[in-house]
């Protein structure tokens, strides 16, 4: 790790740092350890897990969803160097003058919901939709997903409707009065997405469920 | 010459990099690479292949990682920066493509380690050319190359763009 990193942000998996990179500023993302595992199972999990994160960012660059640049891997340390981006998170700008504007939040949000359907047309799974995982880059303004964590591939209309819920349900939980802006996103969502029709249609079972699929039967 | 510090391994020294032009001995160093001459104590690559001194950065500095960790994939380290540029996993073709041929003009020699002064002495009286700034990398891209080898998609044009996809393409070379 390097000496002079900073901790700007500590999560239940991983700690992220901001560190000088190769004449750049870079952000670090190292899994720790879990203690609570056995340590053979654990170092197989960790290490698993932050090839899969970089993967899924890896294979939305190559799709043109704007993420994260992946700047070196070091399984060993389960550490992830990557781009740092400039800007403010969606959450933030909600709250911001700016962020109230009806026109304003009609940008992002058909940003955000173009972003997602690229996203699912290849079947990468985000897993930890919010808004806070939705940065603007300060330079351009263009909406950047962050945080893949969590994410996975699947082709499963399910997973992929789970996945809007999961925003859904940030969106209203930390945003009173968006229900608007989340309509617009799923309307951008909608003509950017290949399958919408049948997820958007399984978006209202999940609605009335929950995110977990019910165990009986 | 340019040096810079590795951030991830400081204790390893310093990257040192400089670019020639005009090389007039190419065919004379590619013979000593050939013959692992070790004498040769430094990487040597196209500079047509170079985008920006941040790719030659991070091959460099996970070539450093890797030697300190003993997981060379090569027999160098010298080597191991020219394989680390390369988006596959194919040694004899990394090689071939990244580092220098018979024809060579143009070349950015890379050194991990050793005393600034020594290196650029020792880089100045192996290459038969000319010490040229970093600058002089923008008039050497062989487009067309960087595009096949590291199968960049041709909607992606911008400069910024372009060396992004290189860099993801290096960083997830090891887990693909």
């Amino acid at each position: 790790m390097i000496h002079n990193a900073q901790l700007i942000k500590q999560g239940a998996e991983a700690k992220v740092y901001l560190a000088p990179f190769c004449q750049r500023q870079a952000i670090i993302k190292e899994r720790f350890a879990k203690a609570y595992r056995h340590p053979t199972l654990d170092k197989k999990l960790t290490s698993r897990r932050v090839i899969q994160e970089a993967r899924c960012l890896n294979r939305c660059q190559k799709a043109f969803i704007d993420t994260p640049t992946v700047y070196l891997v070091d399984v060993d340390s389960s550490l992830i160097y990557m781009e740092f981006i400039e800007g403010c998170s969606v959450r933030d700008y909600l709250t911001t003058d700016d962020g109230h504007l009806p026109e304003a939040q009609a940008k992002v949000a058909k940003e955000i919901g173009t972003a997602l359907g690229k996203m699912h047309n290849i079947d990468v799974v985000h897993g930890d939709l919010t808004t806070s995982n939705l940065m603007m880059r300060k330079e351009s303004g263009s909406l950047v997903l962050i945080d893949f964590g969590l994410s996975y591939v699947s082709n499963l209309i399910e997973d992929k409707a789970v996945d809007l819920y999961v925003l859904e349900r940030a969106f209203t939980s930390t945003h009173p009065n968006t229900e608007v802006m989340f309509a617009q996103i799923l309307e951008a969502y909608g003509q950017n997405s290949k399958a919408s029709k049948l997820i958007l249609k399984k978006l209202e079972d999940v609605r009335m469920r929950g995110r977990k699929r019910s165990m009986l039967g | 010459m340019e040096s810079f510090p590795i951030d991830t391994l400081p204790q390893a020294g310093y990257i040192h990099m400089a670019c020639f032009i005009s090389v007039k001995n190419a065919a004379d160093l590619k013979e000593r690479l050939q013959i692992q001459d070790k004498s040769l104590t430094f990487a040597m690559v196209q500079s047509s292949l170079i985008m920006d001194v941040f790719q030659l950065l991070v091959a460099a500095t996970r070539s450093a990682q890797d030697n300190d960790a003993g997981k060379l994939k090569t027999q160098t380290l010298s080597s191991e920066i020219v394989y680390n540029l390369s988006p596959t996993n194919n040694i004899a073709e990394s090689l071939r493509r990244f580092s220098i041929d018979e024809t060579t003009k143009s070349l950015v020699a890379i050194k991990i380690g050793g005393e600034a002064d020594q290196v650029l002495e020792e880089m100045s009286n192996t290459i038969d050319g000319n010490l040229v700034s970093f600058s002089k990398l923008d008039q050497e891209k062989d487009m067309i190359k960087l595009r096949k080898y590291y199968k960049i998609d041709p909607k992606v044009t911008d400069d910024t763009a372009i060396l992004n996809w290189i860099i993801g393409a290096i960083a997830m070379k090891n887990i693909q």
